[in-house]
């Protein structure tokens, strides 16, 4: 076999996981004092910046304003220090439009848009540092900073790729394995529903098996549920600590 | 009721605190909020620096590549520094094209490099004429809590220290460029430029570190720019209200005690780094 080895006779993977691991997640919301809602998540090497602004009034072009729901504007960007070569700019070029474009669909299907009707809600995103899996560390990020914004949602959205490498399908992929040319799927899902948001997979993969790897990508979404689960609460009882310290 | 006299008049109410020789934030006029670095936090960098001071944010990577040399100075190498103020760090920053004051800031960036001679262009150079390191140094600011130069400046010099870079030779049969991964080298840093800025509040008073809420009520502001032994390397001075040399004169001496303290920081905070 030329390359890497993915997947060793031992069943581990390149970075030492097994195939149903998930990267460390680390969470810290509310971050920032200038914005509404912020978060910031690290999936392993990728870490991840997400701002909330708003509800406010439309900026910009008055057109964009819809009468029964609320106009959601992300930007998607990655610093140009955040790849292994250095990127051109930051925002702006198609792969990065895309992301946003996706951001945007998958915040329009989970949070309660008809609740904040003419206005307008900002998720801006930055890529500090990218290892795989950026759509899924975005998402997770954009929705513990919407929840640290107030912003009603139907559900958690979290997000999770996986693939299928060497006959085993795996979970939560990384930069290596997302570019050794295996089939690639992310997806979006409100875990208490299991309603998929958001579902994509490049490259070729064999009918057989993609149930196989959308099973792994729905545990994947449940796993990091759990995860930012456990951060929202760890946050609020220590916020709320902290304001009953200072009343007393 | 604090609260919406702040609102209402906001000029008043800082005037009122200023009497006292306070400012709203419990900071004393000379007072620099507290600042914190983190270096080597971004390992897809070769060398980064996160700066906080207060709630202003700033990261800075550095990214090498080899390049051609400019045609006029054919054994230099580049530093390209670029400051990024992104919608993200403030609802006053709108997406879309780098605003004026990015740009300017990142103006800023390229002469006190410059003017400071913090690193010799010459180190760069792999063989003249041919080959030289480009150094793209990208801040981006995080949150945006007044006083961005200041901070992106600390930044700036803190991931430079941090670069690491591998030794690049030219195979002169092939005229390919070798790397040798094992053997890196840092940047010979030659000073270290710290800026302070103070503001300048109804014409005559001066503070140091302006926050955002303060900038925006300040009459004018003045930032200097010093390196080691208190030399100072760059003042600017955008128009607003006059200075006079006195105040100057004050401004520079605690420009110079501040610029210590930032040294001793970025210097403990690198013992601190294993790379």
């Amino acid at each position: 076999m030329a390359g890497l080895e993915l997947l060793s006779d031992q069943g581990f993977r390149i970075d030492g996981r097994r195939p149903h691991e998930l990267r460390r997640i680390q969470c810290r919301m509310g971050v920032f004092g200038q914005a509404e809602g912020s978060a910031y998540v690290e999936q392993g090497n990728t870490k991840v910046l997400a701002a909330v602004y708003g509800p406010h009034e439309i900026r910009g072009s008055r057109g964009k304003m819809q009468p029964d729901k609320v106009l959601i504007n992300c930007q998607y960007s990655m610093a140009t220090f955040s790849t292994g070569e250095r990127k051109r700019r930051p925002r702006g070029d198609r792969k990065s439009q895309e992301m946003t474009k996706h951001l945007q669909q998958t915040f329009e299907a989970a949070v309660l848009t008809h609740l904040y009707p003419r206005s307008q809600i900002d998720i801006f995103v930055e890529v500090l540092q990218s290892d795989g899996g950026n759509y899924c560390a975005s998402v997770n990020a954009a929705t513990l900073a919407i929840i640290d914004a107030g912003i009603p949602m139907k559900d958690y959205v979290c997000a999770c790729s996986a693939s299928y490498i060497e006959d085993n399908p795996v979970v939560d992929i990384n930069y290596l394995e997302e570019s050794s040319g295996s089939a690639e799927l992310i997806m979006a899902m409100l875990p208490k529903s299991e309603q998929i948001v958001l579902l994509q997979m490049n490259s070729r993969l064999h009918e057989d098996n993609l149930s196989k790897v959308m099973d792994m990508a729905t545990q994947g979404c449940k796993d990091v549920h759990s995860i930012l689960d456990t951060a929202v609460r760890e946050h609020l009882t220590s916020s709320i600590a902290l304001q009953d310290s200072s009343v007393t | 009721m604090a609260a919406d006299f702040k609102t209402a008049q906001p000029v008043e109410y800082y005037r009122k605190f200023l009497e006292k020789d306070v400012r709203p934030d419990g900071r004393e006029l000379g007072e620099i909020r507290p600042t914190m670095i983190n270096i080597g936090s971004i390992s897809t960098a070769e060398g980064s620096a996160l700066v906080k001071l207060g709630n202003t944010t700033v990261l800075c990577g550095v990214k090498a590549e080899v390049t051609n040399p400019k045609s006029e100075e054919p054994d230099k190498g580049i530093i390209v520094p670029n400051v990024d103020l992104p919608a993200l760090c403030s609802p006053r920053f709108r997406p879309g094209p780098p605003s004026e004051q990015a740009q300017v800031v990142s103006q800023f960036m390229v002469e006190v490099i410059q003017n400071s001679g913090c690193i010799d262009p010459k180190d760069l150079c792999i063989k003249a004429g041919k080959h030289v390191w480009v150094l793209y140094c990208d801040l981006v600011c995080l949150d945006y809590d007044g006083n961005v130069t200041d901070a992106c400046v600390l930044a700036l010099m803190a991931a430079l220290k941090n670069v690491s870079l591998p030794k690049v030779t030219l195979n002169e049969e092939s005229g390919n460029l070798e790397t040798h991964m094992q053997e890196k080298w840092g940047l010979n840093i030659l000073c270290q430029p710290v800026a302070t800025t103070f503001a300048i509040f109804d014409d005559c008073i001066v503070f140091a570190d302006p926050t955002d809420e303060e900038e925006n009520l300040a009459t004018g502001k003045v930032t200097i720019v010093t390196t080691e032994e208190d030399k100072i390397c760059f003042v600017h001075k955008p128009g607003g209200s006059p200075l006079s040399d006195d105040k100057l004169q004050n401004c520079l001496q605690r420009s110079f005690i501040r610029a210590r303290e930032a040294r001793n920081l970025v210097e403990t905070t690198l013992v601190n780094v294993d790379r």
